[in-house]
């Protein structure tokens, strides 16, 4: 098993292992931080966590699973310090908003007779997302971005499954709000 | 009653059959519900292609930048500059009103031995001999010399 090579102090394991996450680590980051620098740092630090305490995970849950909760807890914890809300106020209130258009472009859409409605449309909703509570916002990523069932995104939040779907229903109600406005 | 809080795990398939079966019937007549799955399934289906690409990452640099946060030993608070300092300016500041303060315990133990030798004192005084003995030699041998005295 990977994880237990790393706790072994594999070099090579935990080269591999990064390999296999960086992507989405980083990813995952940049869509609950927004910036690009603290996504960086944040999804590095998961690592060199992962990498301390390998030690300890006992294997009764997915490695995934473990490592998105030191992901998730970090970037709630950055959340915490201040740093994300200055960031989603200033991108709320359009100070930069070159850079919130540029990052937010959405993948080559199905529709090439409405790109730019579509478009604005993703912006707006990617924007509501933004202003989701952390627990909320956390839960639709690791749902619709991360593709995780209701019970891991339980495990990776600590919560209950019952919690998780509350969340899940006020994420989307809240959005369903921002498509109906668009 | 409604299913709105059903409603993600119900377009994810994640409901268990039973649970599955009971939202599919309430659908069935309530358009308010029918609606917010509808418009659930929207937002769903929006954001999944819609993800928003991160900025690009050089890996490599990113693995290099890692490999080095691995290699530097996390530094334990007594080995970082202000905690040391903190620590040492405490120990000082102890040390001097430890050498400045009058050793209450020494006095305390010093007391103590007055005291036994107090008590022993009637005993001590019937003895011509000890009057030889330096007071504070040795209590064993008096103790002896009364055990021979009461015989």
């Amino acid at each position: 098993m990977l994880c237990r090579r790393v706790a072994e102090r594999d070099e090579a394991a935990f080269d591999l292992l990064v390999a296999r996450y960086q992507g989405r680590a980083y990813r995952l980051a940049w869509s609950m931080v927004r910036d690009a620098e603290d996504a960086r740092d944040l999804s590095q630090e998961a690592f060199l966590r992962v990498y301390r305490t390998a030690g300890s995970f006992r294997g009764d849950a997915r490695f995934s699973t473990w490592f998105y909760r030191v992901l998730v807890n970090l970037c709630l914890d950055h959340r915490r310090r201040g740093w994300w809300q200055r960031l989603v106020v200033r991108d709320a209130i359009g100070e930069d908003p070159e850079r919130g258009v540029l990052e937010r472009q959405a993948a080559p859409v199905v529709d090439p007779g409405d790109t730019l409605g579509r478009e604005q449309l993703m912006t707006q909703l990617w924007g509501a997302v933004d202003r989701l509570s952390p627990q909320q916002r956390a839960a639709l990523l690791l749902h619709v971005q991360e593709e995780q069932p209701t019970s891991e995104i339980a495990a990776v939040l600590q919560c209950s499954e019952a919690t998780v779907r509350v969340h899940l229903h006020r994420a989307v109600s809240a959005l369903r709000k921002t498509m109906g406005q668009g | 009653m409604h299913v709105e809080k059903d409603v993600v795990a119900y377009l994810s398939g994640e409901l268990a059959p039973a649970e599955q079966a009971r939202v599919t019937a309430h659908l069935e007549g309530c358009e308010a519900c029918r609606r917010a799955v509808a418009e659930s399934r929207a937002v769903l289906v929006a954001l999944a292609p819609g993800r928003p690409a991160p900025p690009p990452v050089d890996w490599a640099r990113y693995q290099a930048e890692l490999r080095a946060k691995v290699a530097r030993r996390p530094r334990g608070w007594w080995r970082r500059p202000w905690p040391a300092l903190a620590a040492a300016a405490v120990a000082t500041i102890v040390l001097v009103l430890t050498l400045q303060t009058p050793d209450r315990r020494l006095t305390d133990l010093t007391a103590l031995d007055e005291t036994v030798l107090g008590a022993q004192l009637p005993m001590l005084q019937q003895y011509r001999m000890v009057e030889r003995l330096d007071m504070l030699e040795d209590l064993d041998v008096i103790g002896q010399l009364d055990r021979i005295g009461s015989r």
